[in-house]
């Protein structure tokens, strides 16, 4: 069943090189996504036996992680159809991006199912380096400086995770393996070197956390994102940052099975806010509304962050922030696609009246902004609840307050941009190219929003059994 | 002998820190390719002979001859000669290279007695890739940029060396796939970058920014 999401796109991919139509590579992903959220439904939902291999497995761990990337895969090519019907490229150009998209799922899928810590190495490395084309895909200068700033400082981090990866095997004294239970198993019987496992780790965080998009080593996130083509910064924002995310979570596991879990976790908590203070300082006066996004997925990396610091119920928390980051964002920056097509510019200030422009946009503008501002009932609200609940009882107040305030900045920071372009009203010539642009947007630049805003609203009120058992067995992961 | 070998890959980068001229930077490569082929053929005599033959396409294929070569192209291309206007003199930068490779060896020092970790290796190679991140950001040009890239990445190649555990052939394929393209790609940006903005300076990239 694994080949259908790991082989399965190989073959798709040669038959998109050797064909080379764009309306056939199109067809092709739209094929590879529907496969990836049957398969991964299956797997995730009801068999997952059937995903068991020496180096790609499931398990409790990466389902949650898994079955999200599958659906914002889905609703992102959903968007995709409509979004690339205007793209004004050559077909040989359009027949890369379709391939490219592959190959960047693929690499995602890979490094979430992986069950060894080098081979996710290699597959996060492998996300930057086929993502590059995606974010240089405008070629203007400033996608091009988006994209180099991008694969130099994530492969400089991504090195530095190598050294962490290097030192975990100096700690781990004669076993000689990168597996992660097998790791874990070791930690358990206190194998590890304390001196060397906590150094490894340093490296390892900020080794992925550069990938993950956490302060102070988040300085490609702004600029990729929103360079990037948006289904392209919704796929970057919405599963990109878990599946390093995921690897951190696994060493931190294992760092706390060995008996340093507080070291583990000061340091996660210092990243965290500092990812939420560099956040607060930049939204404040943020020009361009897709780095304003972009930020906002800074922001929700810190809270995954300090949340998998806390104890308790704080981890259900994180993986229903994950679920509803993921989905809510994934919706901003598809909006925000819709945006840029009906304005043709990415500056807050000459934008206005988006709401006599279009509606529906209008609305899944302010609607994706209420579902990632954690507004009742969006799933995001339960999850900030549960981490601000978890800081009292533990009886950390200053955390709390600090936390508080800073998500009051940011809320506020975000709130004062979408309102201000969401109504008013835009002047004649705007208005004139607005309708003009207006043809542009197809059903299926809405769809996609509609239905992840649907599921993070409704998963505020009710989580499916099937689901709760899913994020129930995750939590064996922290 | 292979000590000898990895003292002289720690030194080439004293000669990286204090030249100019970029062709001579990519000669280093060259260098550096072989010495880390030397010191794998010496250091590890009981090898298998998959390791052997993979060892050998990385670092004498891929490090000193497909890399290199693939950079020479992208300076002709370009035409960039040399990278002045470094923020700090080089004279200033030997000094402080030095200082760097010196602490590598009072490091190694040190590591001797620890079951696991060659203590040369170990010493030369966190200060070659401590060099590396600090030349990266002192450099002006983007293509010494990518040098250096590959000088942390030789760096990191050594101190995988240091470690008795070996990793899977597996992961150091990927690896060594993952390094090459990341390489391409950046090259391919260099020149992407040269045609866009007539230089390859790295303060020209500087026009996506929060504030005005």
């Amino acid at each position: 069943m694994m080949g259908l999401i790991l082989i399965f796109p190989i073959v798709l991919g040669v038959l998109m090189l050797l064909i080379r139509r764009p309306l056939f590579s199109k067809f092709l992903l739209n094929i590879y996504a529907l496969t990836h959220f049957i398969v991964s439904s299956y797997l995730v939902f009801f068999n997952d036996k059937a995903a068991q291999g020496s180096y790609f497995a499931l398990d409790n761990v990466n389902k949650i992680f898994l079955i999200v990337l599958s659906f914002v895969f889905l609703m992102a090519t959903i968007y995709n159809n409509g979004y690339s019907r205007h793209l004004n490229v050559s077909n040989k150009k359009l027949n890369h991006y379709f391939i490219m998209i592959m190959a960047f799922v693929w690499a995602m899928s890979g490094a979430i199912l992986s069950t060894d810590l080098g081979i996710a190495w290699v597959l996060v490395e492998g996300t930057t380096l086929t993502s590059a084309y995606l974010i240089y895909f405008n070629r203007t200068k400033s996608s091009i400086e988006a994209a180099w700033k991008y694969v130099f400082i994530c492969s400089i981090g991504i090195a530095l995770a190598f050294i962490g990866i290097i030192f975990l095997n100096i700690s781990s004294d004669n076993l000689n393996t990168l597996n992660f239970s097998e790791l874990l198993q070791n930690a358990k019987e206190g194998g590890f070197n304390h001196f060397w496992l906590k150094l490894s780790f340093i490296f390892i965080l900020f080794g992925f956390g550069t990938k993950m998009g956490l302060a102070p080593a988040h300085f490609w996130l702004p600029d990729a994102h929103s360079e990037s083509p948006s289904p392209v910064s919704a796929l970057l924002s919405a599963t990109l940052l878990n599946s390093a995310y995921l690897v951190i979570l696994r060493v931190f596991n294992i760092l706390s099975a060995a008996g340093n879990s507080t070291y583990g976790r000061i340091m996660l908590i210092v990243m965290g806010f500092l990812s939420l203070f560099v956040t607060a300082v930049f939204l404040y006066h943020i020009k361009n509304y897709k780095r304003m996004l972009a930020y906002s997925s800074i922001e929700n990396m810190g809270i995954l962050s300090i949340g998998t610091a806390l104890l308790g119920m704080a981890h259900y928390a994180v993986i229903l922030h994950l679920i509803g980051h993921s989905l809510a964002k994934a919706s901003f920056f598809l909006t925000s696609g819709n945006v840029l097509e009906l304005y043709e510019t990415k500056r807050i200030k000459h934008i206005a009246g988006l709401m006599n422009a279009d509606k529906k946009t209008g609305w899944l503008w302010i609607l994706s902004l209420l579902g990632i501002c954690a507004f009742p009932t969006s799933i995001l609200f339960i999850s900030e609840f549960l981490i601000i609940k978890t800081m009292l009882t533990d009886g950390h107040y200053l955390m709390c307050a600090a936390f508080v305030i800073l998500l009051t900045v940011i809320l506020y920071g975000m709130a004062h941009v979408v309102l201000k372009m969401t109504f008013g009203k835009a002047g004649g010539e705007k208005l004139e190219m607005v309708n003009k642009n207006k043809s542009k947007i197809t059903p299926s630049m809405y769809i996609p929003q509609v239905i992840m805003l649907t599921v993070v609203f409704i998963l505020g009120i009710y989580i499916p059994p099937f689901l709760n058992n899913v994020i129930k067995a995750a939590l064996q992961g922290f | 002998m292979e000590n000898g070998f990895i003292i002289l890959f720690g030194l080439s980068m004293l000669y990286l820190a204090s030249t100019s001229r970029i062709i001579s930077h990519i000669r280093i490569l060259v260098m550096q390719g072989i010495l880390l082929f030397l010191i794998c053929i010496l250091g590890h005599k009981s090898t298998p002979l998959l390791d052997i033959a993979f060892l050998i396409i990385e670092t004498l294929v891929v490090k000193s001859i497909v890399i290199p070569w693939f950079l020479y192209r992208v300076l002709k291309k370009t035409g960039a000669n040399r990278d002045e206007a470094a923020n700090i003199p080089h004279f200033y930068c030997l000094v402080i290279s030095s200082v760097i490779l010196l602490a590598g060896f009072l490091a190694s020092n040190c590591m001797i007695g620890m079951k696991n970790i060659a203590p040369l290796y170990f010493g030369i190679s966190v200060s070659v890739i401590v060099i590396s991140l600090w030349l990266i950001t002192i450099k002006h040009k983007i293509v010494s940029n990518v040098i250096e890239f590959i000088t942390m990445e030789n760096g990191i190649f050594l101190l995988s060396l240091s470690v008795a555990g070996e990793m899977p052939v597996l992961v150091n394929l990927g690896v060594l796939l993952d390094v090459f393209i990341a390489v391409y790609i950046l090259g391919l940006f260099v020149r992407k970058i040269n045609k866009e903005f007539k230089d390859l300076e790295v303060s020209h990239l500087s026009e996506l920014k929060d504030y005005e």
